[in-house]
């Protein structure tokens, strides 16, 4: 009682011993699994379960599968509690390349290769005009890959302006592996090379005129070669499988960034009708699952379409699923904007920068550095939510899988198809998270 | 400034205007699905998305089954090459408005003709050329010779088709109280089944033979003899095309011909050159004017026969015992009219 108006007396306890990294494995898991009866019963009831899952799931897919056989009937035969994956193989190239004919399949893997090819030089950080590899792969390379996989002659089946494009973009092939070659080896650009010549020719503009120059010249021997080869045309209806997946998906989240941008941007634009559009479009696309834009893309599309422009379903369903992904990405970016002080567009205004400057320079750049853990979760949901095309009948590897049940040699095979189909999206899903935390880290996202 | 933007005002009315006046034209009256087909260089055939024996992919991506061969067997008609026709797998909430717009040119997926859809979808449906119905299907072991002794069972079922429909109105007319536990994907259904879940397995009868073939064991499991709907799956095409009609019409009347005749994709050729029967030389074009009426080349009934062969061969070789569904023809409706089923040739004359 009487010592209650004092002040308590801190005492220093004496500070814990540091955690002990010597100890046994054996102690380890003693003191951190079994240290109660509760820890102990959990971990013995995990243990037991576990056990049974991945046993059972090791047995079915692994120990007692069958890998070789020409009819379900002849796996089941063989063993009937296991995985039957003859058949997933016998579908292998179904599965990847769909309904592609199988003589032409090699054009979908140069296609891919080239696609890959195209972006490698960007890992070389003193090429010539590097801002332009990902915009031409963007803006180009979808013509010449359209050329591939479609296949048919110049001037028969191609247009014209679809021909163009596609020499340019072998040209410009050819340029940026001219200059990969040569910043490799410490020379100075093509451009570079004939920068006296093009300053002589141009007085103004000499630079880009010169790039220009170089492109259309290396486009020429790449036309008289394109122009004399015969591609064996190949429907769309015949595309499928992994290879429709992939483009729907990368045309999906290449196009959702500059929609997303131009939607964020409208709905916080002070134009009222900018802003009303844009809130309406990024509001009844995220109202809507997009399963029934889907729908509405192929069944309203046609009608609002006058009758003489056909359009083919894929081209119906890329629309649906770019607007779709736009949306989502337009709130991701509002999201990275709204974060962005109101001090970074005071500063660009003091400096005199317009509105475009002051987003394009300022602005966006923070915006979407910020948003980059979400971005890449709209990716990934991207490339999982295309699956969906397979329900009005695209023949995406989703499809191409439910088929497999229905072939006459495999009736009846639902499950390995799917369980297949599962490891390739966590393959493919997993590698674009590392991708974005490889990404986040290089950016410093988190230097605050 | 101004001008400037009255131009590109009057550049979008006149744009406007430009697709207000085309789809407009959209309205107007088609024109013939002969002409269209013969235009676009190639038959468009409505099918659905994998149905084994009748439709599906096999593993070159390649489609097969009796509705394809029946398509196969138009294009042959009217081009002389049975390859030149498109395939256009639809939701079956599609099948209809896409004979409608004229994007497909005949329905061939297993459709049931009904009252309803053959007079409120805009559809004109020909021939029947399989009979099939629902039945029910039954593990062995449960020692049951009729759907009569499945009282109090329960049977999986399809939800929102027309066989859950017909299964209660059977199981009311007969009081046979059958419980349904239904499913939303034929896939989980079948496995459902399996694992001895319900009962009792009901669907179209070819859809059972399927069903069955894709069981552990087969022979565990059999198909009652009862069929307790009229399934009579037939062709379509727009209405009020009787030209168009006509062709898809007679091209399956020249199938079921040549079988009752006896000509085969084997013998077409010889019987075409050697075959003293009038109706053989009829058919086959050799004699007579039979094609003018059609619209088609003298050898169209040939080319067909020679394609895909007669109704017999295409029965054998998608649905028949020894293809994966197994469906034994004889005593059943889709015999020949003198077996004792309903596939009767109308007269080449």
């Amino acid at each position: 009682m009487s010592n209650k108006t004092g002040l308590k007396q801190f005492v220093a306890k004496p500070a814990r011993l540091p955690t002990q990294n010597d100890q046994t494995i054996i102690r380890r898991i003693h003191s951190r699994c079994f240290n109660t009866i509760g820890n102990s019963i959990l971990t013995i009831s995990v243990v037991v379960l576990g056990w049974y899952v991945i046993s059972a799931a090791l047995d079915w897919a692994v120990f007692n599968a069958v890998w070789h056989a020409s009819t379900r009937r002849e796996c089941m035969n063989i063993s009937p509690e296991g995985a039957c994956w003859a058949g997933v193989i016998s579908w292998f190239n179904g599965l990847i390349y769909g309904r592609y004919p199988t003589d032409q399949q090699w054009r979908i893997n140069l296609g891919f290769i080239l696609a890959v090819m195209w972006l490698f030089p960007l890992s070389c950080q003193k090429i010539a005009y590097r801002n332009f590899i990902l915009l031409s792969w963007i803006g180009l390379y979808p013509f010449f890959g359209a050329y591939l996989f479609l296949g048919g002659t110049f001037g028969v089946d191609i247009g014209v302006f679809h021909g163009v494009l596609t020499c340019l973009a072998s040209g410009f092939f050819i340029l940026l592996y001219a200059n990969w070659l040569l910043a490799i080896l410490n020379k100075p650009h093509l451009c570079e090379i004939f920068q006296p010549l093009a300053s002589r020719l141009f007085n103004r503009w000499s630079q880009p005129l010169c790039l220009l120059f170089v492109w259309l010249v290396l486009s020429l021997p790449a036309a008289a070669v394109l122009s004399q080869v015969q591609l064996q045309p190949v429907a769309i209806e015949r595309w499928g499988g992994l290879f429709l997946t992939l483009i729907i998906a990368t045309f999906a989240i290449t196009m959702s960034i500059p929609i997303g941008v131009i939607l964020a941007l409208g709905r916080q634009s002070t134009l009222p009708v900018v802003h009303w559009l844009s809130l309406l479009v990024i509001e009844l696309v995220r109202a809507v699952p997009l399963i029934t834009v889907l729908f509405m893309a192929v069944t309203l599309l046609p009608i609002f379409l006058p009758s003489d422009m056909e359009l083919n379903k894929l081209s119906q369903v890329l629309f649906a699923v770019c607007i779709f992904a736009g949306a989502y990405m337009a709130e991701n970016i509002r999201g990275g904007l709204q974060a962005i002080p109101r001090g970074q567009y005071e500063a660009a205004q003091a400096l005199g920068l317009g509105y475009w400057f002051t987003m394009l320079l300022i602005v966006l750049p923070q915006a979407l550095r910020l948003m980059i853990p979400n971005i890449m979760t709209s990716f990934i949901s991207i490339l999982k939510d295309t699956t969906l095309v397979s329900i009005i009948g695209l023949f995406d590897i989703m499809l191409m899988a439910r088929n497999i049940s229905n072939d006459k040699d495999w009736i009846g095979l639902h499950t390995e198809p799917i369980a297949m189909i599962s490891i390739l999206f966590f393959v493919l899903c997993y590698s674009m998270s590392q991708y974005s935390l490889n990404l986040e880290k290089r950016l410093k996202v988190d230097r605050s | 400034m101004n001008k400037v933007k009255s131009i590109v005002a009057a550049g979008t009315a006149i744009f406007v205007m430009q697709v207000a006046t085309s789809s407009s034209a959209m309205a107007q009256e088609r024109t013939s699905t002969l002409q269209q087909v013969k235009d676009r260089g190639y038959l468009s055939c409505v099918i659905g998305n994998s149905f084994p024996g009748f439709y599906s992919l096999d593993k070159d991506g390649e489609w097969q089954g009796m509705d394809i061969d029946m398509c196969r067997g138009v294009a042959a008609a009217v081009f002389g090459d049975a390859s030149k026709v498109k395939f256009m797998p639809v939701q079956w909430a599609q099948s209809f408005t896409s004979i409608k717009s004229g994007e497909g040119d005949m329905l061939s997926k297993g459709m049931t003709w009904t009252l309803s859809r053959d007079t409120s979808q805009g559809l004109d449906f020909l021939e029947t050329y399989f009979y099939d119905g629902q039945g029910f299907m039954v593990r062995k072991d449960l020692g049951v010779n009729s759907v009569k002794d499945l009282k109090g069972a329960t049977v999986c079922v399809l939800t929102g088709t027309s066989s859950e429909l017909n299964l209660a109105d059977y199981s009311r007319t007969h009081g046979l109280d059958l419980k349904t536990v239904v499913f939303d994907d034929s896939a989980v259904r079948n496995t459902a089944f399996f694992n001895e879940n319900c009962d009792a397995l009901t669907n179209d009868k070819s859809g059972l033979a399927a069903q069955r073939s894709a069981a552990p064991n087969p022979d565990d499991y059999v198909v009652l003899p009862e069929t307790i709907s009229k399934e009579a799956l037939s062709f379509a095409v727009t209405q009020n095309d009787s030209e168009w009609a006509n062709i898809v019409k007679w091209t399956f009347e020249a199938m079921v011909a040549a079988e009752e005749y006896g000509i085969t994709s084997a013998n077409v050729d010889e019987m075409k050159n050697n075959s003293a029967s009038p109706v053989v030389r009829r058919i086959l074009g050799t004699e007579g004017d039979l094609n003018t009426g059609l619209g088609l080349s003298p050898d169209w009934a040939y080319q067909v026969i020679k394609a895909v062969g007669n109704y017999g061969e295409i029965y054998a070789r998608n649905v028949g015992p020894n293809s994966v569904l197994g469906l034994e023809r004889k005593g059943t409706l889709n015999a020949l009219w003198q077996d004792g089923g309903l596939m009767y040739a109308k007269s080449f004359r």
